[in-house]
This record gives C-alpha cells, structure tokens and sequence, in this order.
C-alpha cells in the first residue's frame, strides 16, 4: 500500500484512526442497508469484520510486520469481540448460526452442495495446515538486546578517567565561558520552526555566520565532525538511516526520537560514543554493534563537540540530574 | 517515414547559443558535445526534418513564477540547517562531509541537475524534478529522502533559495536563453512489458551502444573505469540490475517509468545523454522495459551476456519483483541463510539445476567504518548467496556485481595472514573539506582518487565461529575476526586463486594459518564474466573440533561475510562488511512430518461424522 504512506513516529494513532474510520464506514454502510431492508446477514458480516482486520489490516498494512503469535492473539480477541456483538440478543444468536444449521441439514441442493464440499475439504485442508506446522521452520531466532544498558560508574578515554555522574561537556558555555544548559538550549534547532534555525541572520543562532562564536562556533565544528564520520550509518537526518544503515544489525540509533539521547544524559551518551559498540556490556551484543570505539578516531573534545552538535540538530536537550 | 528524426533545427539554436551567452560551467561546450554525441549515435544516416522543434513525447513547457523573498529566507533557514554541511555554504558541493562521499555532492551554481523531465541541457522543473529529488533522495548516493524530515512547504522553500540564490550561472528567469520542453511522461501510452518488447530493447541496446558503457549484461562494467562527469570527477555506469540504486528510482524502483524518463532526457553532467532525438517513443519504451526486466527478482535469469532469446525474454518477463523494504529502499534481507541437501556429488557449476532447490538470499554489504583504516566507498554493496550440502561437504555459491575484475599485478610487502597494514601504508581517506574549500577539483577527495587506486586482489571471505555449540546465545565472537577467547574460523577467497583458512582472534591481531583445513577446501569455480563474479567454494562439514567450526544440521550457525574491490582500493581492513547471517543446513523431511497432521485429518472426519448423526437424531427427534 504505497498510495497511504505510514509516518514514523505517527504510526500507531494513524493506525488506531484507521482502523476506526473502517468501523465507522462498515457501521454506516450496514446501518443504512438494514434502513433499506437489506441488511446484511449477521453471519457473513462477522466474518467479514474479522477478516478485515485479522487477515488483511494486520497482515498487509502494519509494517514493519507483527510475528504470527501476536496476529494470533489479535485474531482471537477480534474473535470474542465479533462473537460479543453477535450474540447480544438470543434472536441475533439465532440469526447468526441459522446459516450454519442450515448447512448441516442441507435441505436443498445448494446446502447439500456446500455440505459435502465441506465435508470433503475441511479435513484435507487440516492436513495441510498441520503439515506445514511440523515441517521445520527455520524463521530468524529472536535476540532481546539491551538498547541502552547501564553505564559505569567512570570511563577513561584517552588516559584521562571521567566520573560520568559529574563530567560536564566543556563546550556548553554562555558567552563568559560558563557551563550553562540554559544558554544552549536556548540556541538549539527551534522546535516550532520545524526543527530549524532560528534566526540565519544571528551570529548567536547561525553556526555558519562568520561572527559566530563560542557555544554556536562548537556546534559547526560538531556538525562538521558527525558529517565527516557518523552520517555513513546516522544519516544526515541524524535519523539511524544513513547509507549503509541497511546493512548493519543492529540498525544504528535514531537520534530524532524520543528514546535516544533525548532521555540520555550527555555522559551516557559520551561513554558510548567514546567506548563504541565493543565497549558495550554483554546484554548489548557487542560483538555485533559495527559502532566504532570512537577514541580510535576522535579526541575527547571532538566527542564532546559531535554530542552537542546531534543535540543542536535534534533539538533536544540532554537530561540532566536535576 | 521519417520515425527517427535527427533535430537539426535544435542542435544549430544550441551552438548560437553557446556562442553569445556569458557560458556557466555546466553550459559551455554542451551543444557542441550534444551535438557530437548526436553525430556518434545517431550515425549520419539518418533523415533531417526542417518542421521538426521537438523530440518525440516533448511539449513546450511554462516557466516556473519567480519565488518570493519569503520563500527564499526561509529556504535559507532550512538550507543552513540541513543542505550546507553536504553542499556547502556556497552550494558548490563542497560541505565538511564532501571529501569523504561519492559519488560528491552536487554542486549547484552551474545548475546541472541529473534527473529531469526536461530535454537535455535544460533546467529541471523545479516542482517536479527537484521536488522529487529532495523528497526521495537519491538513491546509491548519501542524498537521504527528505519526506518526513521537512514539511512539503520547507522543502519548496530550500528549493526557492537553492534555485534562486545558489544556481548562479543560469536563470529559471532567464527568457532570452532557458527554454523547457518537458517529457510528457504521464500522456505518453507505454508499451507493456512483454517477451517481445524486452527482446526487442535487448537489441536496442546493442544498436544504441548502450553496452559500451553499461557492459553486455549491464552490470555496468562496459568500457567506463575512467568515465568522468563535467567537474573532472570520476563516475560510473548504472548496475541495470540494481533498479534500487537508480538515481532516478524515486523509491520506487522497479517503476519502469523512472527508466523511460532518464533514458529519454539523459543524465546532465554526466556522459549518459539523452537519446530522445535518435529514437522512437516505441523503442525508447522497449528499452525501458529490457532495463528494468534485468533488476533482480526472484528468480535469477541467465541473459547469455546480453544474447536474448524469446525463451529468456519469456523468463525475465515472467520473473517477479524482489520485495523493497520500505525503511531502507533495498531489497528486503532475510537474515537466515538456508542449505539444502542433495545426493552425490555437489554441483561443479553455476549452471547445475540443483541449485533451484534452494533460495538465493542477498547479503547486504557496508563499509567497514570501525577500525582504521576505514572504507567510506563500498564498489559491492550485496552479494548473493546460495548453499547445498551433501553427507560430507558444503557447497557455497557467492554471486556479485563487481564492474571490474581485480588481481593483483604489484608484488606486495605484507603476507597474507597481516591484518595491520598501516605500517605499509594503507590508509583512510582524510576528513578533508572545510567550509571554506576553494580549490573546485578537490585532488585530496576520495572522488578525485576512486580511479587512482593500487590494485589489489578482490576477495571474499566469510567466518563462524569455532566451538558456536558451546556459546550461550545469542552470544557470539565479534563480528570483526572474533575476539580473544572466542575465535573464529575464517574462510577467504582472493582472486589470485588462493583459497585458505584462517583463525581469527581480533579485529587487529594477524591471522593464524590453518593449513591442514586449507587443503580440505577447495574452489570449484572462480570465474568474472559480464561485470559479475561466481565463486563457488565447498569445504568439510567437519574438521577438527578445536580449530574448525564443525556445521551441523538442522542448527542456527552464525556466519558473517566480507568483500573487497581491488579497484576500489580494498585490502586487509578496508573492504566491505556485513551483519551477522544464520546459515542453517535444512535437514531432510521426518516421517511424522506425514503421519501427525493424518491422524488429525482422521480425527476430524470422525468429529464430522459425531456432528452430522447428532444434528439428524435431533431433527428425527423433533419429527
């Protein structure tokens, strides 16, 4: 389904409202074929609705796609839902199973037509499905990686050992040279705007304006570090995508959502930048991260410029004790 | 009948006005080189029409409406923000990030822009063409899609002050030299792809000379290593068979449209020209079709270097998309590598029907960018593999689109089994480009030096590690040649023709030999034809236990894959990489794979019979 494009990010309440514009529709349309006289038979119509969802919504447009046991888990609770909403009255119940009794009595030669049909297919197709439940599947195992496991108490990168509780990025300073997060977050990619500058005419808001110094000048130096190293697997929307991000797993970190460095404290993020996918602990994976220990490539204060650069872009800002 | 119509008319206008116009960089020495290009490809047989303006499937189109300084201003915001540290602050494709990418970023002040609907030449449309170049991406390059990312406003902005402001030699505003005949794409009938219209684009591209360039399969290994593009750097022809990579493929690969399009108004810049004045829509459309039927499917269809029969037209047409995984844009990959078992020997050759019994699965390749030195340019970015075994080995065959077939000439100072060659002087590519860069030809960028490398051998290799039983998942040794206390057992082909063991126990520690498995191994076949290399290799399913990864059935084998490009440059840790894969050697079918679902069967027909003598007794009780 190209033509409904799902949006990162929006997926589950587009989802969610489809799914609810659907039922609003299928009531619609079934509410004013029943005001016509021709309603539909409670029993095609509760197949239906369960088909919709559990064969063709979860199936065919969720994507990234959901394991079959969780379809299954859905498929049966749509199923007790659809088997509620049929028998609400004893009438609807026997409105709903008529076409059932029907074709076990066969009375006329259509019924007895589907009678033995079914008779003949059900278990052919039992078979079928218990064939190929016992024929050896050899479907990916599933590996439960830790995304951002607990860091150490300190790290020592290039000799020189940091307390992750107090270290601080040295380049998150106002214009007197203070450490100060209010300054800078002042000066991230706004937020309103889109994700974008504030001001380009602004020395203190353009990285790119000759004038610009100190916090803004880091930032640009930042930015030219991550677009000369990190953008190959990030991306150059800083979103995990880049262009060998296809070939890796673990996929590299989307710095745009929430869940990354915008719940992480800026030492968190030093560390793993420092130390890179072999320096993390055994739950995660470190023998398959292709994140580099980033003390072979770097200095320390090209790190801590690249940390606050991605925070700049992102427009998010690093958490902090307090 | 005069279907093919070479445009005189068209050409003459082109040179006055090369002539007269204070020339851009992208302008100068255009028309005479579109002219001689018609010349070449046209031939001089064929007939001139004085009526004809346009090429075939061409209308006069309008001219965009100035932006406002709005639009411009805020397109600068977005283009400080997101564009400059690719394309510069200039935007002549000289942003920090440019030395270390190719193909490089485009520079924009000569307005030569790639994908159009324009005729060749022209400016693009800048709400159409331009529009879906930032909104898709484009693809094989680091151009990401921007859909998502900006709003549909913010990119129509960056493109107001991209066009406006940074476009310097050329106008869209300029009445007096731009012109705009626009492809009429969406009126134009294509010809449905079928077994003749593939067959008959297979010729086309023979008489067209497609091949030159594009090689006889069109891997892109015709005669193009030292193909430039109009700033000097090197460039190289589109992979037919990777549709996914297309500049053009607007994230939809296999559209056969987006190959039509390219074909028709040619790839500015670039020495693909447009072939809208030398061929028919009809032809043009047939070529489209044999282009995109050689994208990989399901099914891999031999094309006997480009010798097309109705019998393989038939099989490319009836071969099926491969799935396109919408997160990444390539093919989907499916981390499981299966092998199938076969009686007797195992295959000699590619062409062995036994290989049907299994699917082939693609390994996608990046670079290594962890260790030094680091490889920012992956020439292989997949490789196809298949598996079959017997009672005692295990065949392995490696497929890959390699556009140039790589040994090694120059003796060497390392041994085989050295992993740190930057004693030797292998090294990475410098960071290089600052915003302020001057010099326009860039000799320090890996673009400027992609056709200046020591060849070195091409290789593959892959790894498992040893003693996998006794690791407690999903614990593995390190992707990179293992690590300490957990070696692997490395397997690497070269294309000298040397096949050997290895045990890995780090990403920077010399292999060690293990000489008594290498005489085990053995290539069956190694072999570069059409810009694609076949390897096959098999080894024992068991060797020593404490040395050799001992593979057996029915179990989840880790595996991991590397690959270099001699041309590229490519050797000890500069090559390409991939994830980790599962090989799993399928066993053959278990009897009560048979008997169970049976006895269910049976079971059912008995609850059918409880069932229907039920409902009777009921309705005779109700009578």
């Amino acid at each position: 389904m190209t033509w409904l494009k799902l949006v990162e990010g929006y997926m589950p309440m587009q989802m969610i409202t489809e799914l609810a514009i659907c039922i609003l529709v299928f009531s619609i349309i079934n509410y004013s074929l029943k005001r016509a006289g021709m309603g539909l038979p409670k029993f095609w119509a509760g197949i239906f609705v369960w088909c919709f969802v559990n064969l063709f919504y979860l199936k065919y447009r969720i994507y990234p796609p959901i394991p079959f046991s969780v379809r299954a888990i859905y498929g049966t609770v749509a199923a007790c839902g659809i088997f509620m909403w049929v028998s609400g009255s004893q009438q609807e119940w026997e409105e709903f199973k008529r076409p059932i009794i029907n074709v076990l009595d066969a009375k006329t030669g259509m019924t007895k037509f589907i009678r033995t049909a079914l008779l003949i297919l059900l278990p052919i197709g039992l078979w079928g499905f218990a064939y190929n439940s016992f024929l050896p599947s050899f479907d990916e195992p599933i590996e439960l990686r830790t995304v951002h496991p607990a860091p150490p108490a300190t790290t020592k990168v290039h000799g020189k050992t940091y307390v992750l509780q107090t270290a601080a990025n040295p380049y998150r300073v106002n214009p007197e040279g203070k450490y100060d997060q209010a300054y800078s977050n002042a000066h991230i990619v706004s937020q309103d705007m889109g994700r974008l500058m504030k001001d380009v005419k602004n020395p203190e808001d353009n990285p790119w304006d000759p004038n610009a110094k100190g916090y803004i000048k880091h930032v640009r130096e930042g930015g030219e570090i991550f677009f000369q190293n990190c953008h190959f697997c990030h991306g150059d929307n800083l979103n995990g995508r880049g262009l060998w991000a296809f070939a890796f797993n673990p996929i590299p970190a989307n710095f745009t959502d929430a869940g990354t460095i915008a719940q992480l404290q800026e030492t968190f993020v030093f560390w793993r930048v420092a130390k890179g996918g072999i320096g993390l602990p055994g739950e995660g994976f470190p023998w398959a991260s292709v994140m580099p220990p980033w003390e072979q490539h770097l200095t320390v204060d090209e790190i801590w410029k690249v940390i606050m650069f991605e925070y700049w872009h992102t427009g998010y800002y690093p958490r902090t004790w307090e | 009948m005069n279907e093919i119509q070479f445009d005189t008319g068209h050409f003459e206008k082109r040179m006055v006005m090369n002539e007269t116009t204070t020339p851009g960089y992208g302008r100068r020495g255009l028309g005479a080189w579109l002219l001689s290009c018609g010349l070449l490809i046209g031939g001089l047989g064929f007939a001139t029409t004085s009526h004809a303006e346009m090429a075939e499937g061409f209308a006069e189109g309008s001219r965009p409406a100035p932006p406002s300084a709005e639009q411009i201003e805020a397109g600068k915001r977005v283009y400080f923000t997101k564009c400059v540290w690719c394309h510069g602050v200039d935007g002549a494709g000289d942003g920090p990030g440019a030395d270390r990418l190719w193909p490089r970023p485009r520079n924009f002040n000569a307005g030569t822009f790639k994908i159009r609907h324009t005729a060749s030449g022209e400016l693009p449309l800048i709400d159409v063409d331009l529009f879906q170049t930032v909104t898709h991406g484009l693809p094989g390059s680091a151009m990401p899609s921007w859909e998502g990312i900006l709003t549909e406003d913010q990119r129509r902005d960056v493109l107001a002050f991209v066009t406006s402001e940074l476009v310097k030699d050329r106008s869209w505003q300029d009445t007096e030299f731009e012109e705009f005949h626009v492809l009429q794409l969406e009126k134009i009938e294509p010809v449905p792809p079928t077994a003749e219209s593939v067959k008959r684009g297979s010729e086309l591209v023979k008489e067209m000379k497609c091949i030159e360039c594009h090689g006889l399969e069109g891997r892109g290994d015709g005669n193009a290593f030292n193909l430039k593009d109009d700033w000097g750097f090197s460039i190289q022809p589109a992979d037919w068979h990777k549709c996914w990579n297309f500049r053009g493929s607007r994230q939809d690969a296999y559209n056969v449209k987006n190959i039509f399009r390219t074909f028709s108004t040619g790839v500015s810049g670039t020495p693909m020209p447009s072939f809208a004045d030398n061929t028919t829509v009809e032809d043009r459309w047939h070529i489209a079709n044999y282009v995109a039927s050689l994208c990989e499917r399901d099914k891999d269809v031999d094309i006997a270097g480009g010798n097309v029969t109705d019998e393989i037209a038939a099989e490319l047409v009836a071969a099926q998309p491969r799935g396109i995984d919408p997160l990444t844009d390539k093919p989907k990959v499916d981390f499981v590598v299966p092998s199938k078992f076969v009686e007797g020997e195992l295959p000699a050759d590619e062409h062995d029907e036994r290989w049907d019994l299994v699917d082939r699965r693609i390994v996608a390749m990046g670079g290594q960018i962890t260790h030094k030195p680091r490889n920012f340019v992956t020439r292989i970015d997949d490789v196809w593999i298949q598996s079959l075994y017997n009672d005692t080995h295990i065949s392995f065959m490696f497929r890959w689109d390699d556009r140039t077939k790589s040994v090694q000439e120059d003796e060497v100072d390392w041994e085989p089994y050295e992993v740190n060659l930057a004693d030797y002087g292998i090294e990475e590519q410098p960071p290089g480009g600052s915003m302020f860069a001057d010099d326009p030809e860039h000799p320090e960028s890996i673009a400027a030096k992609q056709t200046a490398y020591q060849v070195f051998n091409d290789g593959l290799a892959f790894q498992f590690p040893i003693k996998w039983q006794e690791l407690p998942a999903p614990r593995k040794p390190r992707y990179f040649w293992g690590d300490e206390g957990f070696p692997v057992d490395i397997t690497k082909w070269t294309a000298d023709g040397e096949l050997k063991a290895y045990q890995g126990t780090g990403w920077d520690v010399d292999f060690d030999d293990r000489d008594d498995f290498t005489e085990e191994l053995n290539v069956v076949k190694a072999e570069w034809t059409n810009g694609r290399w076949t390897v096959i290799v098999t080894r024992p399913l068991k060797g020593d236990y404490e040395e050799d990864a001992y593979i057996e059935l029915g179990k989840y084998i880790p595996i991991n894959f590397f690959v270099w490009d001699g041309h590229n440059g490519d050797v000890g840790r500069k090559m390409a990489v991939s994830a980790f894969y599962y090989l799993v050697l399928e066993p053959p079918i278990e009897k009560e794979t048979y008997i169970y679902p049976t006895i269910a069967a049976i079971g059912l027909v008995l609850v059918e019979g409880w069932i229907l003598t039920r409902r009777a007794n009921r309705r005779k009780g109700k009578v």
